[in-house]
């Protein structure tokens, strides 16, 4: 479904990606892990071609991302669904005009009820009201930003949804919802979902395939219990500084 | 050197900008309710400030006018003179220089605080051309509404002239409006508003451009705001001293 080959990416003297290769099967979640300044945002906007990679390539359902300019690349971006670190609503827009955004410009036309019982569907999904519809987002928590965030992702049901930091400065128990969030989505919707966070709770809880990235590459990859298990020193020390703490 | 050559760089990336705005103007989906919305916030409300500029601008005109030609005894030329100063240049650059304090600016905020709180690459992974829907419906709104504010000076302008020429310099009417038909042509009106045409463009492309490309949050966004009404201000000087060198020219 996903697919990054020897993806290499430099900014000045700044070597951010060093040959990153890694695979997401359909309808799963893959959650790469790592400390800051990692390069996890840089991959992730490379997947969904806000970045040239200066080599390698990423391949999105077979379409080759990097080589798409223009319109093939507007069109090939109809695949995601994305949730910001902040969510990044509109904010001079209503909630409802933020979850309709991405479908009224994919189908133009779409009779208004249509519309607005689509966005009622999805606000469903993410657990919110209708009552909440005619709201700025700057009247709602953070939580629920976050909620908004990804019923907007979703609305035009993408088959791939990236999360970028979807937990980061949340406080424990939306930090909780926004996991559900995550994996009621992947289980109702068949989505599949690349995760990039630095929250290695969350990491464990939702990930099928989980990846450490260190330094431009990947340290470690495979299932939560493999990771846990490697012994790349990095991966290890950045493990057990929170399962000590448990 | 290096900041020639980033002031260099960044004015290049401008004029693309610019270029690609305009490629994306002629490409559907129109978007007519973004375009009026704009219409209506960087044309109707600046019809307030434009008004009273206008206005003054024409009351101190015509008592500075009447003060210098009554020396000469041709008071009865001030109207003419007045409108043809207002026709041809203070009211496309005063309207131009009133509308980028009022609209450029928060055209310049509101585009660098979606820049900056990632709404802008938000909306670009949601297959929607950031240019197209925020840039475009802006010059397109600017294009069509500097003219009209323009006009609107013009009238005003004159409006305050009259009342100051009729009642209080007292000059006779006659002579007033009289000399005002036979200074005045059409094409001195045409002429500032051709200008308007492209002092909106010109602000609109600025304004947008000190926007989108504001980086570093809060304080990017002020930065780039400054840099949108100090450049765009300048910007409208220089085109419109140059379209008077190559329209005018020695006046021979």
């Amino acid at each position: 479904m996903i697919e990054v080959v020897d993806l290499h990416k430099t900014f000045g003297e700044n070597r951010v990606l060093r040959g990153v290769s890694l695979r997401v099967a359909r309808g799963t979640t893959y959650v790469i892990l790592g400390g800051s300044g990692s390069g996890k945002t840089v991959l992730m906007k490379h997947v969904i071609g806000l970045l040239k990679p200066d080599s390698g390539t990423v391949r999105v359902n077979g379409v080759e991302i990097p080589k798409l300019e223009g319109q093939p690349l507007i069109e090939a971006r109809r695949m995601f669904g994305m949730v910001f670190q902040k969510s990044a609503l509109f904010d001079s827009m209503t909630v409802y005009e933020n979850v309709a955004f991405p479908l009224k410009e994919k189908e133009r036309g779409l009779k208004s009820d249509e519309l607005r019982a689509r966005v009622v569907e999805k606000l469903r999904v993410v657990d919110l009201a209708e009552s909440i519809l005619p709201l700025y987002p700057a009247e709602l928590s953070g939580g629920m930003q976050k909620r908004v965030a990804l019923a907007r992702a979703l609305i035009h049901e993408p088959p791939v949804v990236l999360y970028d930091e979807p937990t980061t400065g949340l406080d424990p128990i939306t930090t909780e919802y926004v996991d559900d969030m995550i994996v009621q989505a992947k289980k109702k919707l068949g989505v599949t979902s690349m995760v990039i966070s630095h929250d290695i709770a969350s990491s464990f809880k939702v990930a099928d395939t989980l990846a450490v990235l260190y330094d431009g590459v990947i340290a470690a990859q495979g299932t939560p219990e493999e990771v846990r298990r490697s012994e790349h020193p990095h991966v290890k020390k950045f493990l057990s500084l929170w399962f000590e703490k448990q | 050197m290096h900041r020639v050559r980033d002031a260099l760089e960044d004015f290049g990336e401008m004029v693309l900008f610019g270029l690609d705005a305009l490629r994306w103007a002629a490409r559907p989906p129109f978007r007519p309710g973004l375009i009026l919305a704009q219409m209506a916030a960087i044309g109707v409300g600046s019809v307030f400030i434009v008004s009273t500029t206008a206005f003054f601008t024409g009351v101190v005109l015509a008592l500075q006018a009447n003060y210098a030609m009554r020396q000469l005894g041709a008071e009865g030329y001030v109207g003419g003179s007045v409108a043809i100063s207002l026709a041809r240049e203070l009211a496309p650059v005063l309207t131009a220089l009133f509308i980028i304090g009022r609209s450029g600016s928060a055209i310049s905020t509101e585009i660098g605080t979606m820049r900056v709180t990632e709404q802008i690459d938000a909306m670009e992974t949601m297959a929607v051309n950031p240019v197209q829907y925020l840039v475009v419906p802006r010059l397109v709104a600017s294009v069509a509404m500097f003219p009209f504010l323009t006009m609107l000076f013009n009238a005003l302008g004159f409006a305050g002239a009259w009342l100051m020429g009729i009642y209080v310099a007292e000059i006779p009417e006659g002579p007033f409006l009289e000399h005002t038909r036979t200074f005045v042509d059409p094409k001195d009106i045409l002429h500032g508003i051709f200008k308007a045409l492209i002092f909106g463009g010109v602000v609109a492309i600025i304004t947008c451009w000190r926007g989108y490309s504001a980086a570093g949050g809060a304080k990017g966004v002020g930065e780039g705001t400054t840099r949108a009404v100090v450049a765009s201000s300048i910007a409208i000087l220089l085109v419109d001293t140059a379209f008077v060198l190559v329209t005018v020219g020695s006046g021979k």
